[in-house]
């Protein structure tokens, strides 16, 4: 019999079809041939992006060239302008605002075809760090209430560019999502003056048979209902409320633990489209007793579609217990 | 003494498109080349040298984006202007190779404005 499971976050229930019991050899993943041709986010293309924001790996001062580890520049189309006020206004019973924000791409890599799993520990650090000076210089903007770091990885999750990136985008408003997740945290702490996440951490632990991995810092799990199949949450052990409050061993912890997850995905489900987002509290909500900061990854293996779209359901064919026991079990030296 | 006029290639799937842009351009002193796929554009490319190139992205066959790219990979420096129905495909970092990114309209004040500014570099 299938299995609804409510989150004890945003109370989103899911549907687990259990007599599916999908493994990873169940999914057919189509392997995307690799396009070719001009890249604008290669080295020595750096002249075709807007001028960068952010590089590590070369001198200052000589911006815009051949030589960088890590890139970070403006969207050169941007959706949301930089420029302006946002001149809040009401039409009728109707709200809107100016598009002011920030949209940013992370180029995590010079190299073409160097994908997140085959990076160095160096390499992956780099990108917690970029993610981190960017988020403390467009907190300066008073203007913006948020940034949400995400990454497309294959075009079946939204990306067109082979190129390794990710992305950024500050927004003067809280997204609905996250909203609802930091309400969600703060009725569970009224009830039960503890971050829900910690519970989840503690029990998750004690149960351990939907851990993936874990360090002596973060901790990844296939969550209790999750929406899709492989879905995990990285999160640190400790309560933190703001991805911005990461100490530079924890950096270390983090990285260690991601790649080791990502690697784990990338050996079950090879090459598997998958969208990974950053979840931190609201800009200048730093230390909230009730959030607790977390990396969500969805491989991509199932379809949303007119059930998901009315109800806020989803159909989940692999119970995230089976999930995490493949993961888990996966041998990375072999 | 006549003066070479700067030559711009339209690539798009639309006969109204072509018949629209070429009287506008031309009318600005321009010679207008037009292909009407992907793969006409790439011969049309090597063949006639454009200036300037002007790039629909949804055609069937190959795709705007990978003309783009492989126009790109030929002549680094060769002006292409994507021009698209869809505002949308400007999320698209696969747009990034492109110079400029225009949504159709048939005031063509902004894509005069791109192709000159292109053009004078």
């Amino acid at each position: 019999m299938p299995d609804l499971r409510r989150d004890p976050i945003i109370g989103r229930w899911v549907i687990i079809a259990k007599e599916r019991g999908k493994r990873p050899s169940d999914f057919v993943i189509e392997q995307e041939k690799t396009r070719g041709g001009f890249c604008p986010l290669c080295a020595n293309n750096e002249h075709t992006t807007p001028p960068e924001v952010l590089a590590y790996g070369r001198p200052h001062y000589a911006p815009n060239a051949p030589g960088w580890t890590l890139r970070v520049v403006p969207n050169k189309f941007p959706a949301l302008v930089i420029e302006g006020d946002l001149d809040k206004r009401g039409e009728g019973i109707y709200d809107n605002m100016n598009g002011i924000g920030a949209h940013e791409v992370i180029i995590e890599t010079p190299r073409h075809d160097e994908t997140l799993p085959a990076m160095s520990h160096q390499q992956v650090i780099q990108i917690f760090w970029a993610y981190r000076d960017r988020m403390l210089d467009l907190a300066r903007d008073q203007r913006f209430r948020y940034i949400i770091i995400f990454k497309n990885f294959g075009r079946a999750a939204g990306a067109s560019l082979e190129h390794s990136h990710s992305q950024l985008i500050a927004l003067p408003i809280v997204p609905h999502l996250i909203q609802e997740e930091i309400e969600g945290c703060l009725r569970y702490f009224e009830y039960k003056e503890r971050c829900v996440f910690c519970d989840i951490i503690r029990q998750e632990r004690s149960q351990n048979i939907r851990i993936v991995c874990e360090n002596n810092d973060f901790v990844a799990i296939c969550p209790f209902a999750p929406r899709a199949p492989f879905e995990m949450w990285v999160m640190p052990k400790t309560h933190q409320s703001a991805y911005v409050s990461t100490s530079d061993s924890q950096f270390h912890s983090l990285t260690d633990l991601f790649l080791e997850t990502v690697r784990r995905l990338n050996k079950a489900l090879p090459k598997v489209p998958y969208n990974y987002m950053l979840h931190t509290a609201p800009l200048r909500d730093s230390a909230l007793e009730h959030y607790h900061w977390h990396i969500e990854i969805m491989p991509k293996l199932t379809t949303v579609a007119g059930f998901e779209w009315g109800t806020g359901f989803y159909i989940n064919p692999t119970p995230p217990e089976e999930a995490a026991r493949f993961l888990r079990e996966i041998r990375l030296d072999a | 003494m006549s003066v070479d006029k700067k030559k711009i290639l339209v690539v798009d799937d639309e006969e109204s498109i072509h018949l629209l842009y070429k009287e506008e351009l031309e009318e600005e002193g321009y010679e207008v080349q037009s292909a009407m796929s992907g793969e006409d554009a790439l011969k049309a490319f090597d063949t006639h040298q454009p200036d300037l190139v002007i790039l629909d992205i949804n055609m069937p066959g190959m795709d705007g984006i990978e003309v783009l790219r492989q126009m790109k990979q030929k002549r680094p420096g060769i002006p292409v202007i994507l021009s698209s129905a869809y505002p949308e495909y400007k999320q698209d970092l696969a747009s990034w190779a492109s110079d400029d990114y225009i949504v159709k309209s048939f005031n063509l004040d902004d894509l005069k404005g791109s192709v000159k500014r292109h053009l004078s570099r």
